[in-house]
Formats: C-alpha cells, structure tokens, sequence
C-alpha cells in the first residue's frame, strides 16, 4: 500500500509540472484562438533566461545571497517575456487578424524555431542548473498509519504548491475579471470583438504575457528538478496529450489532464511493466490521447463544438 | 408625426468607392443619415449592402469617399476606433461569443464603458464591484426589453437561432450607441420571428431614440419600420428616398422585378 502511494505521489508531482506546461497552451488558445506551439520553446527560453541571470547576477553587482540573485533573475526573465510577448504581437500576429487558425498555428511554429535558437545564441546551449534553494530531502508521511509511512519528495510539493497558486489566481483572471471576459470574447471571435471596441492588439499582449510568465513558472520548476537544457523544449510534446485529454479550453482540463497523465505513466510503468517489457511511461500518454481523440475528441473538459450546417 | 423628432445629420457619406481587385463592390455612393432615423440600405443579393455596412463599420477602407461622423470627417479608421465613437453593429451571420453564456455576452458589450484597472477588478475591490454592479443593472434592463431571461445562464451556442439574433442585438445594445448598424437582423426567420425583431427595432429607436442603419432583404419589413431607404444595385445607388418614393421609383423596381427587353 505505502508503495503504491508512493507511486500515485510520484505520478502526481510529474503530472503537476505537465499541467504547468499545458496551462500555457490553453491560455493562448482560451484566449486568442491560437494553438501556440511555441509554449515549449517559451519554457526553455525563460528558464534559460532565469538560470543565466542568477548566474550573472552575483558576477556583476557582487551581491553574494542566492535569494537576491534568484528574485532579480526571476524578475528580470519576467519582464523578458513581456518583450518576447509584445515582439511576437507587433512582428507576427498584428499582420494575422483574421486569419485561418492552421495559418496562426504555422507563424507560432516559426517563433519556436526562431526562439529556440535566440536562447541558445544569447544564454549559451550548455546544461545550466537553477537553484531556488528549494528543499531537497524526502520526508516521511502517514508513518502511522503504514508500516515504513509513504516516501515524498519537498521539494515536489513546493513545486505542486506555486503551481496550484498559480492556477487559482489564473481561474480568478478569467472568470471574473472584465478583462478576462474580452480576453474570451476574443477566443470566440475577433470581428465581433473588435466591432465592440475591444483592443485586440492589447488583448494578445496581455495574453502571451500571462503565458510567458507561466512559461517561465514551469521552467523554473522544471529547471531547479532537472536542470535546464535543451531537451526542455521537448517538454511541450508532452503537454500536447495533456490538453487532448483534458480539452484545449479548460483551465481545470489542463490540469486535471497532466495530472491523470503523470500518474497514469508511473501506474501503468510499475505495475504492467513487468508483463509487457516496460518502456509504457514513454508512449502511455500518447496512446491514452489517440483513445481520446477517437471517442471524445473535445476532452474531458472542453467545450463541445457545434456546427450549424 | 415621426418626421419631427428626427434631428441633424449624424452621418453623412460622401463619394464612397470600394473595389476588390478589378471587382467594383461599390461606387461613387452618398448618403446620409439623420439623428433618431430609422435608415435602410436594401438592394437585391450582391448589390454591396454588407459591403457598404463594412465601410462605414471600419472594417473595409474604401478606395475613394469620405464619411462624416458627428462632423468628423474620416477617410481611414478601423472598427474599434468607430465603436469607441459610439457606432455598434450586429452581424449577418452571427459573430457571438459561443463559448460564453447570454449575460457574458451582453456584459461584454459594456467593454468600453469598464473603466477600473484589471488589478482591482481581479481582487472584485470596492470601486471595480460597484462598477460591475452598476454594469450589470444595465444589462439586466437590456435582457428584460429583449425578453430573453430566462436563458441568462445559457451558452448562446445552445440557443435557437432567433434569440441568438437577439443576443447580437443585446451586445450591441449593451455599448449605448449613437449609431446601430443592423446587418440583416431577419435573415433566416420565420414571420412570427421577424415580426419581434421588428418590434425590437421600433422600440430601440424609440425608447433609447438611437438612430438605426439596417440592412435588408426583405422589402416588406423595410418599407414597414423605415424613415428613409437607400436603393442599391449592382453597388450602383439606385433610388433615395421615404419608402413609399422608392416603391414607386423605375430603376427599384426594375431591379427587383427585372425587366423586359
């Protein structure tokens, strides 16, 4: 039993930096009716951003605590991402209003390449690590209740609380804010919002904003657990099953989805592992997303299209 | 009797010529319109109504013309410019926000009219809750005229056809215009449906004495609830005048009847 918690626990945390992931790709979509596929890309950018400051930091204004450094460097890759956010909108999308969602998803694939690339050319492609100084030792839970108590890790529920933070002041933006609801409005339709005076050029700026700071929320997490690298780009594709499960438009669906994914890899790993060779954590979630794609394609979630014929 | 509350000219356009490519959409068309009229623009399918309805929207820049709004005159601007200036539209084929319920919707017409900063509204702060609050009594008032209560909480993806044309006109509604541009409201109704809308249209003008552009296809409803009609054909304008003018004028009916050779 303590192992098979263990196990759920372990799922969870990597279900919970998932969701992270994922929450970028339905605030852009919720929002502007892009599929951004430069989320990734975004998450590697920042995080490269934020470890490389708090390496600079210290080096150039002589400040020795690591909590100055780290706080600046967070601040600063930040307010990157506000520029990367207002570029993307004044280079790319002002010239799309209007456009076909395939033709916005194609311009969000060329910022990823261009991104990716800008990253490593300015911050360097090496392995960097980002220390937030958070807890590293495992602590022991529920030790009266099983015999030997369920291993977790502090550090991931650190991580699971920035992030479920995160998410509730997200939900709060959108659903209650006036500014939220435009942000909606322009997911549905452009034309109608702007013949009601809504700014979509501001709208966009607001939106790539709040993504690139959850962008850079991911990778910090992500960063601090596994070093920052390339690979971190990579992280996107497993967001993509994420949001098939838990549907392109829900905040909780992103949520949810990551989390049902992360533990089902580790589930499915330790306990069918062993009859079929193992190997099921690396295309469990895509399977799970076909099955998902086949027999509900709008998610758990998501809002269910209907077409007028 | 409704010829003495009409007021000054409220839009005046001048000369306005819009071509796509070598398509000439429309040309050289003027007109005006008058504070608290009821002003048509009807003409066979392809004569360039949506078209001239777009100009004056923003969304088209025509090639050539001028329109004076309020006695500012404009030859470029872009559709939140002219919301900001008090001119709200529906859509021909509805541009509602699917996703959002009937009140979302409607509150999101007060857009312009939100003038708490994000921060204070997200923490539903004194100042930015009294302002919601504020917005949506006025909006409440627009579901009642409207007569759509009891679908507030729907999702107007759900809602039969008809009453999504009375959302669009409630967002509309919800800016407080000047100016309602009304691209074909009964298009796709059943008479029982057109006769409300036409009801609606009467009221709005009357009781908030907000001046109406509508396009139309059909000639009954127009020649009904309009003041003035504007004839367009082949983006060619046609006839100008008071209903009972056109209905009697060559060209119109040659246009609509077609014409023997």
């Amino acid at each position: 039993m303590g192992f098979f918690l263990e196990t759920l626990f372990g799922g969870l945390m990597a279900g919970m930096l998932y969701s992270l992931v994922a929450l970028g790709f339905v605030l852009i979509f919720k929002a502007s009716g892009v599929f951004n596929f430069a989320q990734g890309a975004m998450v590697l950018f920042a995080a490269l951003a934020m470890a490389r400051f708090a390496e600079w930091i210290p080096a150039w204004t002589g400040i020795e605590s690591r909590l100055v450094a780290n706080v600046a460097a967070f601040v600063l890759a930040g307010a990157i991402m506000f520029v990367v956010a207002w570029l993307v909108e004044f280079l790319v999308l002002r010239h799309l209003v209007n456009q076909e969602g395939a033709t916005l998803l194609m311009a969000t694939l060329g910022i990823t390449y261009f991104m990716e690339g800008l990253g490593q050319t300015i911050f360097g492609s090496d392995i960097y690590k980002i220390d937030i100084g958070m807890p590293k030792d495992p602590i022991f839970a529920f030790d009266t209740v099983f015999e030997g108590g369920v291993l977790i890790n502090q550090e991931d529920l650190i991580a699971a609380g920035i992030a479920a933070v995160l998410v509730v002041l997200l939900s709060l933006f959108f659903q209650k804010t006036a500014t939220g609801r435009a942000l909606r409005a322009v997911a549905d339709d452009h034309q109608a919002a702007q013949s009601i005076g809504i700014p979509l050029n501001r709208i966009w700026v607001i939106v790539w904003c709040v993504a690139g700071v959850v962008a850079l929320v991911a990778g910090m997490i992500w960063g601090s657990k596994l070093g920052v690298q390339f690979s971190l780009a990579t992280v996107a594709l497993r967001a993509l099953p994420v949001i098939i499960l838990g549907g392109l438009t829900s905040v909780p669906g992103a949520i949810i989805g990551g989390l049902i994914i992360g533990v089902g890899e580790k589930l499915s790993e330790v306990y069918l592992g062993p009859y079929v060779g193992g190997g099921i954590e690396i295309w469990f979630a895509y399977v799970l997303a076909l099955v998902f794609l086949l027999f509900r394609p709008q998610g758990l979630f998501g809002e269910k299209i209907i077409d007028r014929v | 009797m409704k010829e003495r509350k009409l007021g000054d000219v409220i839009l005046d356009v001048q000369n306005i010529s819009l071509a796509f490519g070598g398509v000439k959409a429309l040309t050289d068309i003027s007109f005006n319109v008058r504070e608290h009229e009821i002003r048509s623009i009807i003409g066979p399918n392809g004569a360039g109504k949506s078209s001239m309805l777009n100009c004056i929207n923003g969304v088209y820049t025509p090639q050539h013309g001028t329109i004076t709004f309020r006695g500012q005159t404009f030859d470029h601007m872009n559709s939140r410019q002219v919301a900001e200036m008090g001119v709200a539209r529906t859509f021909q084929n509805l541009a509602l926000f699917k996703g959002m319920s009937v009140l979302d919707n409607i509150m999101s017409g007060r857009n312009l009219k939100i003038k708490s900063n994000i921060l204070l509204q997200a923490l539903r702060f004194g100042p930015a809750e009294r302002e919601e609050i504020r917005h949506r009594e006025f909006v409440e008032h627009i579901i009642d005229f409207l007569e759509i209560q009891a679908y507030r909480k729907t999702p107007v993806g759900q809602l039969p056809y008809g009453l999504q044309k009375r959302v669009d006109l409630g967002r509309a509604l919800a800016m407080e215009p000047q100016v309602l541009l009304l691209d074909e409201p009964m298009a796709g109704m059943n008479v029982e449906e057109k006769q409300d809308m036409s009801r609606f249209i009467l009221d709005v003008n009357d009781e908030f004495g907000t001046t109406i552009v509508l396009i139309e296809h059909d000639m009954g409803v127009v020649m009904d609830i309009s003041d003035r009609v504007v004839v367009l054909d082949y983006g060619k304008k046609i006839g100008d005048g008071t209903p009972d003018e056109v209905r009697n004028n060559e060209d119109v009916i040659r246009a609509y009847l077609g014409t023997s050779h």
